[in-house]
Protein backbone atom coordinates (compact mmCIF):
# COMPACT_ATOMS: atom_id res chain seq x y z
CA UNK A 1 0.00 0.00 0.00
CA UNK A 2 1.24 3.19 -0.86
CA UNK A 3 0.41 6.14 1.23
CA UNK A 4 1.30 9.54 -0.19
CA UNK A 5 1.29 13.11 2.13
CA UNK A 6 1.32 16.23 0.90
CA UNK A 7 4.32 18.57 2.20
CA UNK A 8 3.54 21.80 0.14
CA UNK A 9 3.45 24.93 1.38
CA UNK A 10 -0.47 25.32 2.61
CA UNK A 11 -0.65 21.58 3.82
CA UNK A 12 2.32 21.94 5.91
CA UNK A 13 0.57 24.75 7.46
CA UNK A 14 -1.74 22.67 8.09
CA UNK A 15 0.09 20.82 9.84
CA UNK A 16 1.77 17.88 7.53
CA UNK A 17 4.69 17.49 9.77
CA UNK A 18 2.57 16.41 12.79
CA UNK A 19 0.50 13.80 10.62
CA UNK A 20 3.72 12.34 8.65
CA UNK A 21 5.37 12.02 12.38
CA UNK A 22 2.21 9.48 13.58
CA UNK A 23 1.83 7.57 10.27
CA UNK A 24 5.45 7.03 10.89
CA UNK A 25 5.32 5.89 14.38
CA UNK A 26 1.84 4.06 14.07
CA UNK A 27 3.75 1.96 10.68
CA UNK A 28 6.37 1.28 13.24
CA UNK A 29 3.98 0.09 16.09
CA UNK A 30 2.16 -1.92 14.01
CA UNK A 31 5.47 -3.73 12.41
CA UNK A 32 3.55 -2.65 8.85
CA UNK A 33 7.23 -0.77 7.16
CA UNK A 34 7.46 -4.07 4.74
CA UNK A 35 3.77 -3.14 4.20
CA UNK A 36 3.03 0.64 4.16
CA UNK A 37 5.00 2.77 2.21
CA UNK A 38 4.91 6.16 3.27
CA UNK A 39 5.97 8.99 0.72
CA UNK A 40 6.11 12.90 0.23
CA UNK A 41 4.20 14.61 -2.76
CA UNK A 42 4.21 18.32 -3.55
CA UNK A 43 0.54 20.04 -4.40
CA UNK A 44 -2.43 17.55 -5.35
CA UNK A 45 -4.34 20.75 -5.87
CA UNK A 46 -6.75 20.05 -3.29
CA UNK A 47 -4.97 22.75 -0.32
CA UNK A 48 -8.58 24.05 0.42
CA UNK A 49 -9.72 21.36 2.91
CA UNK A 50 -7.07 19.51 5.43
CA UNK A 51 -3.94 17.95 4.41
CA UNK A 52 -3.93 15.82 1.46
CA UNK A 53 -3.20 12.02 1.58
CA UNK A 54 -3.77 9.69 -1.33
CA UNK A 55 -4.18 6.16 -0.40
CA UNK A 56 -3.37 4.18 -3.77
CA UNK A 57 -4.97 7.03 -5.90
CA UNK A 58 -8.05 7.65 -3.03
CA UNK A 59 -7.41 11.55 -1.77
CA UNK A 60 -8.70 12.18 1.85
CA UNK A 61 -8.19 15.31 3.72
CA UNK A 62 -6.57 14.86 7.20
CA UNK A 63 -5.85 16.68 10.87
CA UNK A 64 -3.22 15.55 13.13
CA UNK A 65 -6.27 15.39 15.39
CA UNK A 66 -7.46 12.26 13.28
CA UNK A 67 -4.87 10.93 12.04
CA UNK A 68 -4.92 7.77 14.18
CA UNK A 69 -8.39 7.09 13.19
CA UNK A 70 -7.78 7.78 9.65
CA UNK A 71 -5.10 4.93 10.44
CA UNK A 72 -7.38 2.51 12.04
CA UNK A 73 -9.53 2.69 9.38
CA UNK A 74 -8.07 3.70 5.79
CA UNK A 75 -5.09 1.91 6.56
CA UNK A 76 -5.14 -1.10 9.42
CA UNK A 77 -8.54 -2.16 8.24
CA UNK A 78 -8.23 -2.23 4.77
CA UNK A 79 -4.86 -3.83 4.67
CA UNK B 1 37.92 36.79 -20.39
CA UNK B 2 34.78 36.21 -18.65
CA UNK B 3 34.90 37.41 -14.94
CA UNK B 4 33.09 38.95 -12.59
CA UNK B 5 34.04 40.05 -8.49
CA UNK B 6 33.31 39.32 -5.26
CA UNK B 7 32.69 42.04 -3.57
CA UNK B 8 32.21 42.21 0.83
CA UNK B 9 33.24 45.26 3.09
CA UNK B 10 34.02 45.29 7.13
CA UNK B 11 33.50 48.85 8.84
CA UNK B 12 33.98 49.47 12.05
CA UNK B 13 33.03 52.72 13.37
CA UNK B 14 35.48 55.14 16.13
CA UNK B 15 34.55 54.09 19.60
CA UNK B 16 31.73 54.88 21.10
CA UNK B 17 30.18 56.61 17.80
CA UNK B 18 26.78 54.84 16.30
CA UNK B 19 27.20 56.49 12.80
CA UNK B 20 30.18 55.59 10.39
CA UNK B 21 32.04 58.19 8.81
CA UNK B 22 33.18 55.99 6.05
CA UNK B 23 30.72 55.03 3.28
CA UNK B 24 31.27 51.69 0.75
CA UNK B 25 28.91 52.10 -2.30
CA UNK B 26 28.72 48.69 -4.53
CA UNK B 27 27.50 49.09 -8.04
CA UNK B 28 26.81 47.50 -11.09
CA UNK B 29 26.70 48.16 -14.48
CA UNK B 30 26.23 45.99 -17.62
CA UNK B 31 29.96 44.75 -18.04
CA UNK B 32 31.66 46.55 -15.15
CA UNK B 33 31.59 46.26 -10.97
CA UNK B 34 32.28 49.25 -9.28
CA UNK B 35 33.27 49.69 -5.71
CA UNK B 36 33.83 52.98 -4.61
CA UNK B 37 35.16 53.62 -0.65
CA UNK B 38 34.51 57.31 1.03
CA UNK B 39 35.77 59.06 4.17
CA UNK B 40 34.28 61.48 5.70
CA UNK B 41 35.97 64.06 7.59
CA UNK B 42 35.92 63.55 11.65
CA UNK B 43 33.73 60.99 12.98
CA UNK B 44 30.02 60.59 13.94
CA UNK B 45 27.21 62.62 11.71
CA UNK B 46 29.34 64.77 10.02
CA UNK B 47 31.52 62.54 8.80
CA UNK B 48 28.72 60.19 8.08
CA UNK B 49 27.25 62.89 5.72
CA UNK B 50 30.48 63.62 3.87
CA UNK B 51 31.05 60.26 3.05
CA UNK B 52 27.95 59.12 2.05
CA UNK B 53 27.18 62.48 -0.13
CA UNK B 54 30.74 61.92 -1.75
CA UNK B 55 29.95 57.67 -2.50
CA UNK B 56 26.74 58.42 -4.03
CA UNK B 57 27.60 61.52 -5.96
CA UNK B 58 30.22 59.45 -7.44
CA UNK B 59 28.13 56.72 -7.93
CA UNK B 60 25.54 58.08 -9.67
CA UNK B 61 27.42 60.67 -11.63
CA UNK B 62 30.28 58.09 -12.67
CA UNK B 63 27.32 55.37 -13.88
CA UNK B 64 25.54 58.04 -16.30
CA UNK B 65 29.01 58.78 -18.06
CA UNK B 66 30.45 61.90 -16.32
CA UNK B 67 34.27 62.38 -16.73
CA UNK B 68 36.24 62.64 -13.74
CA UNK B 69 36.89 66.11 -13.47
CA UNK B 70 32.85 66.97 -13.52
CA UNK B 71 32.24 64.59 -10.55
CA UNK B 72 35.48 66.18 -8.84
CA UNK B 73 34.13 69.45 -9.31
CA UNK B 74 31.17 68.84 -8.07
CA UNK B 75 32.01 66.65 -4.89
CA UNK B 76 33.87 70.41 -4.43
CA UNK B 77 30.75 72.82 -4.75
CA UNK B 78 28.14 70.39 -2.92
CA UNK B 79 29.88 69.07 0.12
CA UNK B 80 29.03 71.20 2.97
CA UNK B 81 30.97 72.94 4.58
CA UNK B 82 32.99 72.12 8.38
CA UNK B 83 32.35 74.45 10.74
CA UNK B 84 35.50 74.02 12.79
CA UNK B 85 37.91 73.26 9.84
CA UNK B 86 36.56 75.58 7.83
CA UNK B 87 36.57 73.11 4.41
CA UNK B 88 34.77 70.74 2.82
CA UNK B 89 36.39 67.24 2.60
CA UNK B 90 36.12 63.36 2.04
CA UNK B 91 38.93 61.32 0.65
CA UNK B 92 37.61 58.37 -1.82
CA UNK B 93 38.90 55.52 -3.90
CA UNK B 94 37.10 54.25 -6.83
CA UNK B 95 37.59 50.67 -8.36
CA UNK B 96 35.93 49.80 -11.47
CA UNK B 97 36.20 45.84 -13.26
CA UNK B 98 34.97 45.23 -16.16
CA UNK B 99 34.12 41.64 -17.27
CA UNK B 100 37.25 41.65 -19.60
CA UNK B 101 39.50 42.26 -17.53
CA UNK B 102 40.01 46.05 -17.79
CA UNK B 103 40.15 47.76 -14.35
CA UNK B 104 40.23 51.20 -13.72
CA UNK B 105 41.38 52.63 -10.18
CA UNK B 106 40.91 56.08 -9.34
CA UNK B 107 42.05 57.37 -5.65
CA UNK B 108 42.10 60.89 -3.28
CA UNK B 109 43.76 60.66 -0.48
CA UNK B 110 43.07 57.21 0.83
CA UNK B 111 45.40 54.95 1.72
CA UNK B 112 46.83 53.37 -1.30
CA UNK B 113 44.71 50.25 -3.08
CA UNK B 114 46.69 46.77 -2.06
CA UNK B 115 47.08 44.54 -5.31
CA UNK B 116 47.50 41.09 -4.59
CA UNK B 117 48.05 38.06 -7.61
CA UNK B 118 49.41 35.00 -6.94
CA UNK B 119 50.31 35.34 -3.68
CA UNK B 120 52.68 38.80 -3.89
CA UNK B 121 52.17 41.96 -3.36
CA UNK B 122 52.16 44.00 -7.42
CA UNK B 123 53.37 47.67 -7.68
CA UNK B 124 50.59 50.32 -8.36
CA UNK B 125 52.13 53.27 -10.28
CA UNK B 126 52.23 56.75 -9.20
CA UNK B 127 50.42 58.58 -11.78
CA UNK B 128 48.99 61.92 -10.76
CA UNK B 129 46.48 64.43 -11.69
CA UNK B 130 45.61 67.91 -10.39
CA UNK B 131 41.54 68.37 -10.45
CA UNK B 132 40.26 71.30 -8.44
CA UNK B 133 43.85 71.49 -6.16
CA UNK B 134 43.16 67.90 -5.32
CA UNK B 135 45.58 65.45 -5.93
CA UNK B 136 44.33 62.57 -7.63
CA UNK B 137 46.12 59.09 -8.51
CA UNK B 138 44.68 57.39 -11.88
CA UNK B 139 45.69 53.46 -12.69
CA UNK B 140 44.22 51.50 -15.79
CA UNK B 141 45.38 47.99 -15.47
CA UNK B 142 44.48 44.45 -16.44
CA UNK B 143 43.16 41.83 -13.69
CA UNK B 144 42.88 38.06 -14.11
CA UNK B 145 41.25 35.42 -11.97
CA UNK B 146 42.43 35.10 -8.72
CA UNK B 147 43.39 38.64 -8.09
CA UNK B 148 42.47 40.17 -4.81
CA UNK B 149 42.15 44.49 -4.48
CA UNK B 150 41.68 45.59 -0.93
CA UNK B 151 40.67 49.65 -0.55
CA UNK B 152 40.88 51.10 2.69
CA UNK B 153 40.27 53.92 5.08
CA UNK B 154 43.06 55.46 7.06
CA UNK B 155 41.92 53.80 10.10
CA UNK B 156 43.40 50.93 9.34
CA UNK B 157 46.55 52.54 9.00
CA UNK B 158 46.21 54.27 12.14
CA UNK B 159 45.06 51.07 14.22
CA UNK B 160 47.09 50.45 17.40
CA UNK B 161 48.95 54.48 17.48
CA UNK B 162 49.98 55.49 20.68
CA UNK B 163 48.57 52.16 22.38
CA UNK B 164 50.14 48.88 21.12
CA UNK B 165 52.10 50.57 18.46
CA UNK B 166 54.20 54.12 18.12
CA UNK B 167 52.93 54.77 14.65
CA UNK B 168 50.05 52.99 14.10
CA UNK B 169 49.69 49.58 11.23
CA UNK B 170 52.11 50.95 8.99
CA UNK B 171 50.51 50.59 4.84
CA UNK B 172 53.56 47.73 4.21
CA UNK B 173 52.81 45.32 7.28
CA UNK B 174 48.75 45.51 6.20
CA UNK B 175 49.45 44.27 3.07
CA UNK B 176 51.90 41.50 4.14
CA UNK B 177 49.04 40.13 6.40
CA UNK B 178 46.91 41.23 3.73
CA UNK B 179 48.42 38.56 0.80
CA UNK B 180 48.92 35.97 3.79
CA UNK B 181 45.15 36.47 4.69
CA UNK B 182 44.31 36.11 0.59
CA UNK B 183 45.98 32.80 0.91
CA UNK B 184 43.93 31.05 3.64
CA UNK B 185 40.35 32.91 2.77
CA UNK B 186 38.39 31.82 -0.27
CA UNK B 187 35.80 35.10 -0.37
CA UNK B 188 36.08 38.56 -0.12
CA UNK B 189 33.98 38.93 3.53
CA UNK B 190 36.39 36.57 5.40
CA UNK B 191 39.31 38.65 3.82
CA UNK B 192 37.71 42.02 5.01
CA UNK B 193 36.75 39.94 7.91
CA UNK B 194 40.19 39.32 8.87
CA UNK B 195 42.19 42.47 8.22
CA UNK B 196 39.11 44.29 10.19
CA UNK B 197 39.50 42.25 12.57
CA UNK B 198 43.15 42.72 13.36
CA UNK B 199 42.72 46.81 13.29
CA UNK B 200 39.87 46.36 16.06
CA UNK B 201 42.43 43.82 18.32
CA UNK B 202 45.38 46.59 17.83
CA UNK B 203 42.49 48.94 18.71
CA UNK B 204 42.39 46.66 21.47
CA UNK B 205 38.42 47.42 20.50
CA UNK B 206 38.30 50.57 20.90
CA UNK B 207 38.97 52.11 17.34
CA UNK B 208 40.04 55.22 17.24
CA UNK B 209 38.77 55.94 13.77
CA UNK B 210 36.15 54.88 11.77
CA UNK B 211 37.98 51.97 10.00
CA UNK B 212 36.64 50.35 6.90
CA UNK B 213 38.33 47.75 4.53
CA UNK B 214 36.94 46.84 1.24
CA UNK B 215 37.96 43.91 -0.73
CA UNK B 216 37.13 42.82 -4.19
CA UNK B 217 38.35 39.48 -5.26
CA UNK B 218 38.22 38.74 -9.04
CA UNK B 219 36.22 35.17 -9.41
CA UNK B 220 35.09 33.47 -12.88
CA UNK B 221 30.89 34.39 -13.39
CA UNK B 222 29.10 31.97 -11.10
CA UNK B 223 25.33 32.17 -12.96
CA UNK B 224 22.51 30.55 -10.86
CA UNK B 225 18.74 30.35 -12.52
CA UNK B 226 15.85 30.48 -9.77
CA UNK B 227 12.73 28.98 -10.59
CA UNK B 228 9.22 29.76 -8.23
CA UNK B 229 5.55 30.02 -8.95
CA UNK B 230 3.87 28.92 -11.71
CA UNK B 231 3.14 31.02 -15.16
CA UNK B 232 -0.12 32.94 -15.17
CA UNK B 233 -0.89 31.25 -18.17
CA UNK B 234 -0.49 27.51 -18.40
CA UNK B 235 0.94 27.69 -22.00
CA UNK B 236 3.57 29.56 -21.15
CA UNK B 237 4.74 26.89 -18.59
CA UNK B 238 7.17 25.26 -21.66
CA UNK B 239 9.06 28.66 -22.10
CA UNK B 240 9.64 29.30 -18.69
CA UNK B 241 10.77 25.56 -18.20
CA UNK B 242 12.85 25.92 -21.15
CA UNK B 243 14.30 29.65 -20.15
CA UNK B 244 15.09 28.48 -16.40
CA UNK B 245 17.28 25.50 -17.47
CA UNK B 246 19.35 27.47 -20.37
CA UNK B 247 23.02 28.16 -20.28
CA UNK B 248 24.92 26.97 -18.01
CA UNK B 249 23.61 27.37 -14.42
CA UNK B 250 23.15 25.97 -11.09
CA UNK B 251 19.56 25.33 -11.22
CA UNK B 252 16.92 25.75 -8.02
CA UNK B 253 13.35 25.65 -8.01
CA UNK B 254 11.63 27.04 -4.79
CA UNK B 255 7.74 25.73 -4.80
CA UNK B 256 5.33 22.45 -5.28
CA UNK B 257 3.79 23.05 -8.01
CA UNK B 258 6.43 24.75 -10.08
CA UNK B 259 8.58 21.72 -9.24
CA UNK B 260 5.90 19.67 -11.00
CA UNK B 261 5.36 21.71 -13.51
CA UNK B 262 9.44 21.19 -14.40
CA UNK B 263 9.39 17.47 -13.62
CA UNK B 264 6.52 17.20 -16.22
CA UNK B 265 8.10 19.86 -18.85
CA UNK B 266 11.70 17.65 -18.09
CA UNK B 267 10.33 14.36 -18.65
CA UNK B 268 11.80 13.49 -14.92
CA UNK B 269 10.32 11.88 -11.80
CA UNK B 270 10.07 14.13 -8.94
CA UNK B 271 11.37 12.49 -5.59
CA UNK B 272 10.14 14.24 -2.65
CA UNK B 273 11.61 13.55 0.80
CA UNK B 274 9.82 13.27 4.43
CA UNK B 275 13.38 14.23 6.28
CA UNK B 276 11.96 17.42 8.52
CA UNK B 277 15.41 19.06 9.49
CA UNK B 278 14.00 22.11 10.47
CA UNK B 279 10.16 21.62 11.38
CA UNK B 280 9.37 25.71 10.27
CA UNK B 281 11.03 24.33 6.36
CA UNK B 282 9.07 21.63 4.27
CA UNK B 283 11.54 18.91 2.97
CA UNK B 284 13.57 19.17 0.27
CA UNK B 285 12.80 16.83 -3.28
CA UNK B 286 14.89 15.78 -6.20
CA UNK B 287 14.54 15.59 -10.00
CA UNK B 288 17.54 14.76 -11.71
CA UNK B 289 19.22 17.66 -13.88
CA UNK B 290 17.89 20.15 -11.15
CA UNK B 291 20.23 20.86 -8.43
CA UNK B 292 18.12 21.85 -5.72
CA UNK B 293 13.97 21.61 -5.28
CA UNK B 294 12.65 23.14 -2.15
CA UNK B 295 9.22 23.85 -1.37
CA UNK B 296 8.30 27.97 -2.12
CA UNK B 297 7.13 30.44 -0.17
CA UNK B 298 7.68 29.67 3.14
CA UNK B 299 11.36 28.26 2.59
CA UNK B 300 11.84 31.83 0.61
CA UNK B 301 10.69 33.77 3.72
CA UNK B 302 13.68 32.31 5.43
CA UNK B 303 16.08 32.45 2.21
CA UNK B 304 15.65 35.94 2.67
CA UNK B 305 15.79 36.62 6.71
CA UNK B 306 19.46 34.64 6.14
CA UNK B 307 20.21 36.71 3.29
CA UNK B 308 19.30 40.24 5.21
CA UNK B 309 20.99 38.78 8.13
CA UNK B 310 24.26 38.59 5.32
CA UNK B 311 23.79 41.77 3.65
CA UNK B 312 23.44 43.66 6.68
CA UNK B 313 26.79 42.74 7.66
CA UNK B 314 27.13 43.47 11.20
CA UNK B 315 26.34 40.32 12.69
CA UNK B 316 28.26 37.56 10.33
CA UNK B 317 29.65 35.31 13.29
CA UNK B 318 30.63 31.76 13.20
CA UNK B 319 26.57 31.09 14.19
CA UNK B 320 25.61 32.73 10.82
CA UNK B 321 28.00 30.26 8.82
CA UNK B 322 26.74 27.23 11.01
CA UNK B 323 23.43 28.12 10.12
CA UNK B 324 24.25 28.32 6.67
CA UNK B 325 25.77 24.78 6.27
CA UNK B 326 22.67 23.25 7.97
CA UNK B 327 20.40 20.51 5.83
CA UNK B 328 17.06 22.31 5.29
CA UNK B 329 15.94 23.76 2.29
CA UNK B 330 16.27 27.07 3.10
CA UNK B 331 19.60 26.94 4.42
CA UNK B 332 20.65 25.13 0.95
CA UNK B 333 19.38 27.93 -0.98
CA UNK B 334 20.71 30.42 0.96
CA UNK B 335 24.03 28.40 0.63
CA UNK B 336 24.44 28.71 -2.69
CA UNK B 337 23.00 32.22 -3.63
CA UNK B 338 25.79 33.61 -0.55
CA UNK B 339 28.74 31.55 -1.76
CA UNK B 340 28.48 30.14 -4.83
CA UNK B 341 26.49 32.83 -7.44
CA UNK B 342 27.80 35.88 -8.58
CA UNK B 343 24.71 36.27 -10.54
CA UNK B 344 20.99 35.07 -10.41
CA UNK B 345 18.20 35.27 -12.54
CA UNK B 346 14.81 34.81 -11.16
CA UNK B 347 12.49 32.90 -13.36
CA UNK B 348 8.84 34.04 -11.20
CA UNK B 349 5.51 33.10 -12.42
CA UNK B 350 2.31 34.88 -11.58
CA UNK B 351 -0.05 32.57 -11.12
CA UNK B 352 -2.19 32.94 -7.93
CA UNK B 353 -2.87 30.14 -5.85
CA UNK B 354 -6.64 29.73 -5.08
CA UNK B 355 -6.10 28.22 -1.70
CA UNK B 356 -3.64 30.18 -0.51
CA UNK B 357 -5.92 33.12 -0.34
CA UNK B 358 -7.17 31.16 2.61
CA UNK B 359 -7.97 33.37 5.95
CA UNK B 360 -7.41 30.49 8.51
CA UNK B 361 -3.83 29.69 7.12
CA UNK B 362 -1.47 30.86 10.17
CA UNK B 363 0.88 32.73 7.54
CA UNK B 364 0.18 34.80 4.17
CA UNK B 365 1.52 32.36 1.47
CA UNK B 366 0.28 35.03 -1.07
CA UNK B 367 3.63 37.30 -0.94
CA UNK B 368 5.73 35.61 -3.19
CA UNK B 369 5.54 38.86 -5.17
CA UNK B 370 6.72 40.86 -2.49
CA UNK B 371 9.23 38.31 -1.09
CA UNK B 372 10.75 38.19 -4.29
CA UNK B 373 11.17 41.96 -4.68
CA UNK B 374 13.17 41.78 -1.47
CA UNK B 375 14.98 38.89 -2.41
CA UNK B 376 16.01 40.94 -6.02
CA UNK B 377 16.90 44.03 -3.31
CA UNK B 378 18.70 42.04 -1.07
CA UNK B 379 20.75 40.43 -3.89
CA UNK B 380 21.81 43.47 -5.47
CA UNK B 381 22.78 45.03 -2.00
CA UNK B 382 25.22 42.14 -1.52
CA UNK B 383 26.68 42.96 -4.71
CA UNK B 384 24.97 40.53 -7.35
CA UNK B 385 23.77 40.73 -10.67
CA UNK B 386 19.52 40.43 -10.29
CA UNK B 387 17.35 39.87 -13.26
CA UNK B 388 13.54 38.77 -12.73
CA UNK B 389 12.04 37.70 -15.32
CA UNK B 390 8.01 37.47 -15.18
CA UNK B 391 5.42 34.65 -16.41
Amino acid sequence: MTVTICIGSACHLKGSREIIKQLQELVAANHLEDKVDLNGAFCSGNCVNGVCVTIDGALHSLSPENTKEFFETEILGKL
Amino acid sequence: MNITVDVAYKSLNKFTEILCGDKVELLSTADSNIMILADGMGSGVKANILATLTSKILGTMYLNGATLEEIVETIVETLPVCQVRKVAYSTFSILQVFHNGDAYLVEFDNPGCIFIRDGVLQQIPQNYRIIKDKKINEYRFKVQKGDSLILMSDGTIHAGVGMLLNFGWTWKEIAEYAVKQSKVTISAARLANSISRACDELYMFRPGDDTTVACMRIIDRKVVHLMTGPAQKKEDDVKMVRDFMSGDAKTIVCGGTSATIVSRELNKKLKPTLDYFDPEIPPIAYIDGVDLVTEGVLTLNRVLTLLKRYANNDNISEDFFLELDKPNGASMVAKILIEECTEVNMYVGKAINAAYQNPNLPFDLGIRQNLVDQLKKTMADMGKKVQVVYY
